[in-house]
């Protein structure tokens, strides 16, 4: 309304004028594009009105189509035609209860207009276009509002007085505006009328921006349009006239006729446009032009040289070529639509010349042809409803979805916000523990702390121990080179200290033998002395005592029993043989104390090197030296096996057993009397509990069956006692007494006569007489005949004799050897003893003596040594024949000794009281030599 | 001044009869439970005083094992007396006793004293060979008899002190020929220590 005002207001007569036919013929557009061209040269912006496009059609068809809008002051709508130039508007829109849009996310431009009847949808060229319309159409609405419709000549006057004023009250109300939305500048040359003058906006094809809708008034303004063409051509109007009647319509016809050779022209002539009065298109045009290419007209004003026209000018001939070819695009479309509207002529001529009938028929075709349209489009809004009703649902579908979306976006979103706090938090743990740690911590992190508070304390604890363990290892090193040294200390100060004990251990042994001497030679005789002296051997034999308690923590004390369970001290209740059992103790212990060191260790050496055995003269000389006890078992089997191999059987001793308990042997009664009688000084026999005497009588009757010839021999309880003692297995031990009585032994040394062992009882004395000569002398002075105790020697290879340790030595070489050891030792032993014997010259004292003296000999080495080596040469030979030769002898006085009995027998019973007191002498004689 | 006459005597007997004991307990007064088996012989002295001379006794023992009877006469050979042990509790040692008895007779020395020692009386409950046969025997070949324990030290010096009895006094004229100084008869010694 004001824009209408001030259209008057600035434009003086024409805009009245034109305004006011305008208005007469009710909205035509005559009128309307009249105002559009005269406000070229005044205010373009006054009027709204301008191309958009506008959404529209069905099916294949639908689309944007191009469309001219207008917005009509006096009837106060927003009209619509297809072209500026239209004679009338497809359609009208009412806007007082319109509702304005636009949408953010569609295309640029665009907006819509909501009645409650219908919604268009429009896009204008650029964004500043729309939001230009939009202003100003809510502009419109609002002044539709605001103010009812007022009579043109009221406000005309008002606004001559206070133009400025109304001016003034726009901008207010453009100001208030501005609030939400800043006024938007009009957007040049695309709306107002000027917009008019603008070709349509680009199309594909014009009969697409063909209104099918409004076909009708399509129709009826081409035809206006063709109208006015012939018009414009035919008459020839000025100026004035021109310029409104044919409007855009002339335009079109004339356009593509006259553009190509009047382009040129226009670019030549722009001034003498206005004068030359040829054809409106053609001032048209140039003005057009002056619109359209201002830069063009302005760079020719001001003379520009000659090659900037050129290029200027090859630019303008680009540009109308491009022109003249929509020109002719359109002239083409225009063609068809001539061609519709000429079947349409056809058809109501058709109609006008036709019969009543035909007429009547062809109405009743249209009316059909009506009706099947209406149907289809009843149809096709049917179609529409249910696709409306169908978008709907899925619109409300689509709503719950995203509600559906927002609510899962939602809670994802909370899900994240706890995990980026929980991981904020972790790493906010693994970054600063240890300030965490002093403030309470959760379980989790309570165990982690203390985790790692271990595992610090574990490293630490690892570091000390490796310290530790190095620190221990130097210390270990050191305290075993320490010990090495303290220990070799020990070991010199336990030998001196043995050497020292075995001294000691002989001035004792000789002290006593002073004293007991002493006592002897005293006799029962002076009773003073007597007295004094046996004081002093109470004494000595006390000294024992304290030394065992009271002293040295004892480094080798003289133990009850040795090794093999022999007392090592005899129970003597006699004072004087207390004594010298005594002696002899102290002497076997400071031999065996000397000896440990020097002879045992290397001697243990050798042997521990010592492989298999095998028969050699290194083993001989081994034997001879002695086995160490942890290997003599082993030996003494393999010495034992040596030797029976062609007896032995295997399960032959169990097989002899079985028979003792089928038939009693004759000898069972005298062994089972001997069991208790063996070894009595040997605590393997003598305890109660022991399995000895057991084994020894299983192994004795086995050999009484193995033999019955011998049976049991007294004796032979020592001998099976020794094996026992040494190989600890009873069928071990009867193999040993087997290979010594069947093996070693000459045959019949056990027998009933013992010829063998009478026999070499002889040979010891040949032999004696021959190593032993001095001595043989002096016990022949003496009458003294060794037998009583020789005998067993041999009988029992030393087992009532020697003390333990020297007599297993004995036994290991007589074992390999055989009885030539048995022998040797016994020569060795009156060796040994020679000087002792030699000093004695009494028979008695002799005899005292020998009982004893065995037990007196400590020295087992020196004793080896007159025994291999003394009494060497040592033939076989000679034992051999001297043994036959004895044995011969023997046999023969045996046989004799019978004769003579009978004799004597026969004569006591011829001449009884005669007593042959010869035979008894030739006895005695005989038992002597 | 006392003399000393040493008197050779031998023990004879089966074999564990308790010779080695009873010579053990009139040496060294002791007893052993155990005692080896004499293999061989023992020797052994006491000198005893008997009246106005000292008795000493060259003890020599021997095995007992039938098969060392070979090995005796070398013992009883020059023995002034012979003591001839049997165990009371087995009648075959007292079989055995006579043997030797008789193996004496026939080749011991000449007047040779015989005691006959009935050992073990400790164990008369169990006894084989009753008293009155060792003595009604014991008369027979004129040989003391006592029953002894060795064990139990029962008569043990009285059967050394009645050889002592036995052995005639030393005739200052003669000397022994088996080695012992002959003293005097005596008859006072025999009655000093009797039981
Ligand atoms: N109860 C008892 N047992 C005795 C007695 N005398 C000896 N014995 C035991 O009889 C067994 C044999 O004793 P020995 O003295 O060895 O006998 P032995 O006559 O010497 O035997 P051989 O030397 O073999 O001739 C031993 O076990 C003694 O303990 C005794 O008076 N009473
Ligand atoms: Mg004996």
């Amino acid at each position: 309304m004001e824009g209408a005002q001030e259209n008057p207001a600035e434009s003086s007569s024409s805009v009245l004028r034109s305004e006011e036919p305008a208005s007469g013929p009710e909205g035509l557009p005559p009128e309307e594009s009249e105002g559009c061209a005269r406000p070229l040269e005044e205010a373009t912006p006054k009027k709204l009105c301008g191309y958009l496009s506008k959404f529209g059609g069905k099916g294949p068809i639908r689309g944007w189509k191009s469309r001219w809008f207008f917005y009509d002051e006096k009837k106060r709508r927003l009209y619509y035609s297809r072209t500026a130039q239209d004679a009338n508007p497809l359609d009208s829109i009412d806007l007082s209860s319109a509702v304005f849009d636009c949408k953010a996310d569609a295309e640029e431009g665009t907006f819509e207009i909501k009645t409650p009847s219908r919604i268009i949808t429009l896009k204008a060229a650029t964004k500043q276009a729309m939001l230009y319309w939009l202003q100003q159409l809510q502009m419109k609405r609002w002044e539709l509002h605001n103010s009812p419709p007022a009579p043109p000549a009221a406000p005309d006057a008002t606004l001559a007085g206070n133009g400025p004023a109304l001016r003034l009250e726009l901008e207010q109300e453009e100001a208030e505006l501005e609030e939400f939305l800043c006024p938007v500048q009009t957007p040049p040359g695309l709306v107002g009328v000027a917009a008019a003058l603008q070709p349509v906006p680009a199309m594909p094809s014009a009969l697409q921006n063909i209104s099918l809708k409004h076909l009708g008034t399509e129709i009826q303004n081409t035809m206006y349009n063709i109208r006015g063409n012939r018009q414009a051509h035919g008459t020839g109007h000025g100026p004035p006239e021109d310029e409104s009647p044919p409007s855009g319509e002339p335009q079109r016809a004339e356009q593509p006729l006259p553009s190509d050779p009047s382009t040129p022209d226009a670019v030549d002539s722009p001034k003498p446009a206005p004068k030359s009065s040829l054809t409106a298109n053609l001032i048209q045009k140039a003005k057009r032009q002056h619109n359209t290419f201002p830069l063009f007209a302005e760079g020719l004003t001001r003379n520009r040289t000659a090659q900037e026209k050129a290029l200027a000018l090859e630019q303008q001939v680009l540009m109308l070529t491009k022109e003249l070819e929509s020109q002719k695009e359109l002239v083409r479309i225009l063609h068809k639509a001539l061609e519709a509207a000429q079947q349409e002529k056809r058809a109501s001529s058709a109609y006008l010349a036709g019969e009543d009938k035909d007429r009547l028929e062809l109405v009743r075709h249209q009316v059909r042809q009506i009706a099947e349209l209406g149907r289809r489009l009843e149809a096709l809004e049917r179609e529409r409803e249910n696709l409306a009703q169908t978008a709907s649902l899925q619109e409300q579908q689509v709503r719950e979805l995203q509600q559906h979306v927002q609510l899962l976006m939602d809670k994802n979103q909370a899900k994240q916000q706890v995990i980026c706090e929980l991981s904020e938090q972790v790493t906010r743990n693994f970054m600063h523990p240890p300030p965490q740690a002093s403030v309470p911590p959760g379980a989790g992190d309570r165990d982690f702390l203390s985790q790692q508070e271990k595992m610090e304390h574990l490293k630490d604890d690892i570091e000390a121990y490796r310290t530790q363990n190095g620190f221990l290892n130097s210390e270990i090193h050191q305290v075993t080179k320490i010990w090495r040294r303290v220990a070799e200390k020990e070991r010199a100060l336990l030998t001196k200290c043995a050497y020292l004990q075995a001294k000691n251990c002989q001035v004792e042994s000789k002290y006593l033998a002073g004293l007991r001497r002493l006592q002897e030679v005293m006799g029962g005789e002076a009773s003073q002395c007597s007295e004094l002296l046996r004081q002093l051997t109470q004494e000595a034999l006390q000294w024992e005592a304290r030394e065992a308690s009271a002293e040295v923590p004892e480094l080798s004390p003289i133990s009850e029993y040795d090794e093999y369970g022999f007392l090592t001290v005899p129970n003597y209740e006699v004072e004087d043989l207390k004594l010298l059992a005594k002696i002899q103790a102290l002497e076997v212990h400071s031999h065996h104390l000397l000896a440990h060191e020097a002879v045992e260790r290397p001697l243990r050496e050798r042997w521990a090197a010592l492989g298999e055995l095998t028969p050699s003269v290194e083993l001989k000389q081994l034997l001879r030296a002695g086995v160490p006890r942890e290997h003599r078992p082993r030996v003494w089997k393999w010495l034992v096996h040596l030797r029976i191999q062609h007896l032995w059987s295997p399960g032959r001793y169990q097989e002899l057993l079985s028979q003792g308990q089928v038939h009693e042997h004759p000898a069972a009664r005298q062994i089972e009397l001997d069991l208790n009688r063996t070894f009595p000084n040997n605590k393997h026999f003598t305890c109660p509990s022991s399995s000895f005497p057991d084994k020894l009588r299983r192994v004795l009757l086995a050999f009484s069956w193995q033999n019955p010839a011998i049976g049991y021999c007294q004796g032979l309880n020592r001998l099976a006692a020794i094996a026992l003692l040494v190989l600890e297995e009873e069928e071990c031990a009867f193999w040993c007494l087997v290979a010594i009585v069947e093996t070693i032994m000459p045959a019949g040394y056990y027998s009933k006569t013992l010829t063998s062992s009478q026999a070499d009882q002889r040979v010891l004395r040949d032999l004696l007489s021959e190593k032993l000569p001095r001595l043989m002398a002096h016990l022949a002075q003496h009458r003294v005949d060794l037998s009583f105790v020789t005998f067993n020697w041999f009988l029992v290879v030393f087992a009532d004799s020697l003390i333990s340790n020297i007599l297993l030595r004995v036994w290991d070489a007589f074992l390999y050897e055989g009885t030539k050891v048995v022998f040797r030792y016994a020569l060795a032993i009156f060796k040994y003893n020679e000087d002792e014997i030699l000093r004695l010259h009494d028979s008695l004292e002799i005899y005292q003596y020998l009982r004893f003296f065995t037990k007196t000999i400590c020295n087992s080495q020196k004793l080896m040594n007159i025994a291999f080596n003394d009494m060497n040469p040592f033939p076989m030979k000679q034992l051999r024949q001297l043994r036959t030769a004895h044995r011969e002898r023997l046999e023969a006085e045996l046989r004799e000794l019978e004769l003579l009995k009978a004799e004597y027998l026969e004569a006591r019973n011829s001449k009884a009281p005669a007593v042959p007191e010869g035979c008894a002498s030739e006895d005695e004689g005989e038992g002597e030599a | 001044m006392m003399a000393i006459r040493e008197l050779k005597v031998c023990l004879l007997g089966d074999t564990g009869v308790g010779k080695s004991s009873i010579v053990c307990r009139f040496v060294q007064d002791h007893f052993d439970h155990n005692i080896s088996p004499t293999i061989g012989a023992s020797f052994m002295t006491k000198t005893v005083p008997c009246g106005n001379e000292l008795h000493k006794f060259l003890i020599w023992d021997t095995a007992g094992q039938e098969r060392f009877h070979s090995l005796a006469p070398m013992y009883y050979r020059g023995s002034a007396a012979a003591v001839i042990v049997y165990d009371i509790t087995k009648q075959d040692s007292f079989h055995t006793l006579k043997k030797w008895v008789k193996e004496l007779k026939e080749h011991g020395p000449e007047n040779i004293v015989m005691a006959i020692a009935g050992n073990k009386c400790d164990l008369s409950d169990i006894r084989e060979v009753p008293l009155k046969d060792a003595k009604e025997y014991a008369e027979s070949i004129g040989a003391v008899v006592v029953e002894t324990s060795a064990k139990n030290a029962i008569n043990i010096e009285e059967l050394f002190q009645g050889i002592s009895r036995q052995i005639p006094p030393l005739d200052p004229h003669e000397n022994g020929n088996n080695g012992a100084i002959k003293l005097g008869k005596q008859a006072t010694q025999a009655s000093r220590r009797c039981c």
